[in-house]
């Protein structure tokens, strides 16, 4: 089954940042490589195309861009492989994946930014990252 | 390799004129070949294939920049043949990667880790997907 081969039986233990860097590449195209399988279990066909999820998946990853601790690099990659394993085996649903990677968080921040008017910019900062 | 790149070369220039000993659908094919060299050469190469998929430079130039024309990031007007992905199109070693796989995806193709570290530039692209045999 994928999920069983896609888990990490050694812990990521990267010695230098380089190797980390090299670590995120292999995990992007991990991912990339999925999205056909994705976008047929969860019928996405029409709702976006695969560019689109490649795209998301990249504005995830450079979301922790600032990072330069390679032990928090494989900690952040231990994270989005989990995601990748659950969604590639099903566990979420379609909603989920809709909400987190087609809309993201800029459609979520844009619904609520007319409602709540005195949204400050802190908090909209808080919401994009956790580093600003 | 080399040879792989001299053989339509050489191919083109041998003509086979449809001698009356030959089957009639052969000299069917042959004389309708002998007109077209390159049809010709595929003929000779691979008489039986149903992989005809031979992708003509123009073609593949055209499509690798129309993956790069629908990455959001890349400014049109600096796209051309030529272009340094970093360098010209300002894009960062992320970006370099998603084109890669947007390549990948393009032309049915999967590039090993090693070949896909060195494509960073849109010549190096159109080359390695021109010399690519199972690129579709």
């Amino acid at each position: 089954m994928a999920f069983t081969m896609r888990a990490v039986k050694v812990p990521l233990n990267s010695a230098s940042l380089e190797e980390a860097r090299h670590r995120v590449f292999d995990f992007f195209k991990q991912a990339c490589r999925s999205i056909p399988t994705i976008m047929e279990i969860y019928n996405l066909e029409d709702v976006v195309t695969p560019a689109q999820l490649r795209s998301s998946i990249a504005k995830q990853i450079r979301r922790n861009q600032e990072v330069t601790n390679p032990k928090v690099i494989d900690m952040l990659l231990f994270k989005g492989m989990e995601e990748l394993n659950n969604i590639v085996e099903h566990a979420k649903q379609r909603h989920h994946v809709i909400g987190q990677y087609v809309i993201g968080e800029q459609g979520l921040v844009k619904d609520t930014a007319s409602k709540d008017q005195g949204g400050s910019e802190f908090l909209k900062k808080f919401y994009t990252s956790n580093y600003f | 390799m080399a040879a792989a790149a001299l053989r339509p070369a050489i191919l083109r220039r041998i003509r086979l004129s449809p001698s009356p000993s030959f089957s009639q659908p052969f000299a069917a094919a042959a004389a309708a070949a002998a007109s077209h060299p390159h049809a010709l050469a595929r003929w000779l190469s691979r008489p039986m294939s149903s992989h005809d998929a031979h992708l003509t430079r123009e073609e593949v130039v055209d499509r690798v920049l129309d993956v790069l024309k629908s990455h959001p990031k890349v400014d049109l007007s600096k796209v051309n043949p030529d272009a340094h992905f970093e360098k010209d199109l300002g894009l960062d070693s992320l970006d370099t990667v998603e084109v890669v796989m947007a390549i990948e995806e393009e032309f049915k193709l999967e590039i090993p880790d090693r070949e896909a570290d060195k494509i960073d530039s849109l010549p190096l692209a159109i080359e390695y997907v021109s010399n690519h045999p199972m690129a579709a």
